[in-house]
């Protein structure tokens, strides 16, 4: 006989312990479903008990079922059966924190309304002992007419009489008691369900009326027409008339039923203790000693994410060359050697070495969410985050996106209001992630280092970084007030009490982030790394119909021998003739000349001499164009292309890397053009790449996260244009000081 | 005496008498546990503030916190 599968969906405040119970019930044994049309994530996992298969599945936390987004909508639609993708649950978990009881069981009142059966989890139960809160749970179970069981998922205590209510509690009938709304209200429901015929359940016409201005009056309108909004008027009117006004009366009715619930199972202490989180929290949401402790905190963290990523990422990038070498001294110079080696393994390498750090990032920001600090940072950072329209919820994504732009951007699940949401995730781009260093230091070290005071590098630096702090939040303040206008959202937050983070959440989220990141790397980067490869790679041959690769590697051949020669001669300790010195350094700058011509014919460089009338209001021309263009789909491309471009050979090491610059700085000067204006074109570079998207994983990331490709396409045109208009501006202002000065 | 709770200082408990405003944030309220009768105590006053509602600690902007009418009480 197959065993039969009950389904069970999960419900509870945030914070109820939901998570925790879930995973202590799966185990392993579970995924994550999406849903078409919307952002949430729900989880799935299964447990066998007896002879009995379970299917669990976790909603998103909510304080009720009364609808105000599409994601609060599936949620309700799932738990009545109106998700065609997946059958109605056969029983309901409510997880409630044996704490708070009183508010938590306002959401398990509007649970017994959905004609399932229920079972009652109170959680916490440790908790709830240390506060000196008595809970009798059979007279709870007695009072409610629920199935009532005590747990502590952390430690799995009361799990085992919890599987053994939930196979009981399926197949039974669904609770019969509950709160009663005043007949008045049943009254009018009934009629409006009428009007609304037989395919709106019961549940949703009552939630109709309850909320106004909710989702499901606007998805009534919707289906129904907007005459639906007078009817609702007036029906709420009579209500009015009746002395039980929406929204009141439905708070008076589950508050006071679920107060004589709890009269006689709950015994609590005249004065509430003073608990651990509250000495905790006077320190830590006090706005000076707070503040200090946040900055020393995010300072930790970036520094630690510095100091430990690096290695591994050199180690990645150490492995990466081993790799390259290994195939470039067995296979013979091609295509498709190239193709591996220069595309593949150097583009895709380069992305996958920030692996790493965005593991660390998340591993840092899942501990300090799971331990409920997260919750006091936005409370000290909302103020700040008030004055540019978003709320205290979108600092902790903008302030991942100084690591990395994509863990960012996914951690703004977290903001409830779709608008600061959108606001959040549009802005992200513009804080300066971890990609832009390389091309700071880069430019920086080539012109604004010698000749100046040794301040001037660190303040252009710091200068760089505030670009992106200043202008993120007034490009967010300009979308709240256009495209995303609307009355601010009401900003309500709960502070949860501080916990231990648990192991296994925190490796979850590390392994999620991770996994996600390399899928992105191994299809969407891998894709544009081969295409800006092959934009660089053909044509291959020179004008004598010679394969510049085979060109190039005889003059590397020419340079090894010559120094083989010269070892030889100072290992027998004679003198080293001029000529041998000559030889190598003639093939090692004639391979890099070959490599130059070779770049400047490729398409990519066709194309950069074919834009240069776009770049030169910005002071480039069409090498630095064509750099730039090279490093859309990632922005570190840059540093290797102007390597290549600049005939210093490959950038690897400090040495080579001041070689570049060394060669771009001489190239810009040799120019009489340029010569004059170093320092504005480097600027006007700077800027560009400060303000530009040149990010594809960013956009995919944006795609994925609003389930549209209108907001990727609008953030990578905006961000575009004000890079361009910045860097054009910055350019004819430098230059102008270049003049009369 | 009713006073809006953006008038009472750290540290002083107050009974709600009543909630207005839209009635969708409202009904936020009263889920949260902000609601008639219901006891509380300012943690923190300004904006955003720091309230103590039941068993919870909850953040409320001050602009938001006017709509709430308390009567103080000495605790």
């Amino acid at each position: 006989m197959p065993p039969v599968t009950v389904k069970i969906a999960l419900v509870g405040n945030p914070n109820a312990g939901k998570s925790t119970l879930f995973n202590a019930l799966s185990g392993l044994r579970q995924h994550v479903g999406n849903y078409p049309g919307v952002t949430v994530e729900m989880k799935k996992g299964r447990f066998t008990d007896r002879d009995t298969e379970f299917e669990l599945i976790d909603l998103p936390g909510t304080y009720s079922l009364a609808p105000r987004s599409p994601d609060e909508m599936v949620a309700v639609d799932l738990l009545l059966g109106r998700r065609p993708e997946e059958p109605r649950p056969d029983v309901i978990l409510s997880v409630v924190d044996a704490s708070n009881l009183d508010r938590h069981l306002y959401l398990t009142t509007q649970v017994m309304e959905l004609g399932r059966p229920v079972v009652l989890a109170v959680n916490m139960i440790d908790v709830a002992k240390a506060q000196g809160i008595v809970i009798d749970a059979q007279a709870l179970a007695k009072e409610t007419g629920l199935r009532v069981v005590v747990i502590q998922a952390n430690t799995g205590a009361g799990l085992d009489e919890l599987r053994d209510a939930l196979r009981v509690a399926a197949g039974a009938a669904a609770p019969a008691g509950g709160p009663k709304l005043p007949d008045a209200f049943s009254d009018e429901a009934a009629a409006l369900g009428e009007k609304l015929g037989a395919a709106t359940p019961e549940f949703l016409t009552r939630r109709a009326i309850l909320d106004v201005g909710g989702y499901t009056e606007q998805w009534l309108v919707g289906t129904h027409g907007p005459s639906l909004t007078a009817t609702l008027t007036a029906t709420r009117g009579r209500l009015a008339a009746a002395g039980c006004a929406v929204p009141g009366v439905e708070a008076r009715a589950r508050y006071g039923w679920v107060r004589a619930a709890t009269a006689r199972a709950v015994t609590k202490p005249t004065q509430r203790a003073v608990t651990w989180s509250d000495r905790i929290d006077r320190v830590l949401t006090n706005k000076v000693w707070g503040t200090l402790v946040f900055l020393v905190v995010m300072f930790l963290m970036f520094q630690a994410i510095f100091q430990i990523a690096t290695p591994a990422k050199d180690l990645i990038d150490g492995g990466i060359d081993y790799v390259v070498g290994a195939i470039e001294s067995h296979v013979t110079p091609g295509p498709a050697r190239s193709l591996l080696t220069d595309g593949v393994l150097r583009g895709v390498g380069s992305v996958i070495a920030f692996l790493p750090q965005i593991m660390l990032l998340f591993a840092f920001i899942a501990i300090l969410e799971d331990c409920g600090y997260m919750a006091r940072a936005a409370f000290l950072m909302d103020r700040l985050m008030s004055k540019c329209g978003l709320s205290g919820k979108s600092f902790i994504p903008l302030l991942s996106s100084v690591a990395c732009a994509v863990p960012g951007i996914m951690a703004t699940r977290v903001i409830e209001h779709r608008r600061d949401r959108l606001a959040t995730i549009l802005v992200a781009p513009l804080m300066s992630c971890s990609a832009r260093l390389p091309v700071y230091s880069l430019l920086i070290g080539a012109f604004l280092s010698s000749g100046f005071s040794r301040w001037v590098p660190g303040l252009a630096m710091f200068g760089l970084y505030m670009i992106g702090f200043t202008v993120a939040p007034l490009v967010a303040l300009l979308l709240k007030r256009t495209l995303l206008r609307g009355a601010p959202p009401l900003f309500v937050m709960e502070l949860p009490a501080y916990k231990r983070p648990s192991l296994y959440t925190v490796a979850r989220r590390v392994h999620d982030s991770a996994w996600a990141f390399l899928k992105r790397a191994g299809t969407l980067i891998l894709a544009s790394m081969i295409i800006v490869w092959a934009f660089l790679y053909f044509p291959y041959k020179d004008a004598h119909g010679q394969r510049y690769e085979t060109l190039i590697a005889e003059q590397k051949e020419k340079a090894d021998e010559a120094k083989e020669r010269i070892k030889e001669v100072t290992d027998a300790g004679r003198p080293v003739p001029d000529d041998l010195e000559q030889i190598s350094t003639d093939a090692v700058r004639e391979a890099n000349r070959l490599n130059a011509e070779w770049k400047r014919g490729s398409y990519l460089g066709q194309a950069g001499r074919a834009m240069e009338p776009v770049f030169a209001p910005l002071g480039w021309d069409w090498r630095i164009g064509m750099a730039v263009l090279a490093s859309f789909p990632a922005r570190e491309v840059i540093v290797g292309t102007l390597g290549i471009i600049y005939e210093a050979g490959e950038v690897k090491d400090d040495e080579a890397e001041k070689t570049l610059q060394g060669a771009i700085h001489a190239e810009w000067n040799r120019d009489p053009a340029q010569g004059k204006y170093t320092i504005a074109i480097a600027l006007s570079v700077l800027v560009f790449f400060a303000l530009c998207c040149q990010c594809a994983s960013t956009l995919a990331v944006i795609q994925r996260e609003t389930r549209s490709w209108r907001w990727p396409a609008f953030t990578f045109v905006y961000m575009t244009v004000l890079a361009y208009v910045a860097a054009f501006a910055t350019y004819q202002i430098a230059r102008f000081i270049t003049d009369h000065v | 005496m009713l006073l809006p709770l953006d008038m009472l200082k750290a540290g002083e408990h107050a009974d709600v008498a009543e909630v207005t405003g839209d009635p969708g944030w409202v009904v936020r309220l009263a889920e949260l546990g902000i609601r008639e009768g219901c006891r509380l105590q300012v943690l923190q006053a300004g904006s955003p503030c720091l309230l103590q509602v039941a068993n919870c600690k909850l953040c409320l902007r001050g602009s938001d916190c006017s709509q709430i009418l308390v009567s103080p009480v000495v605790a």
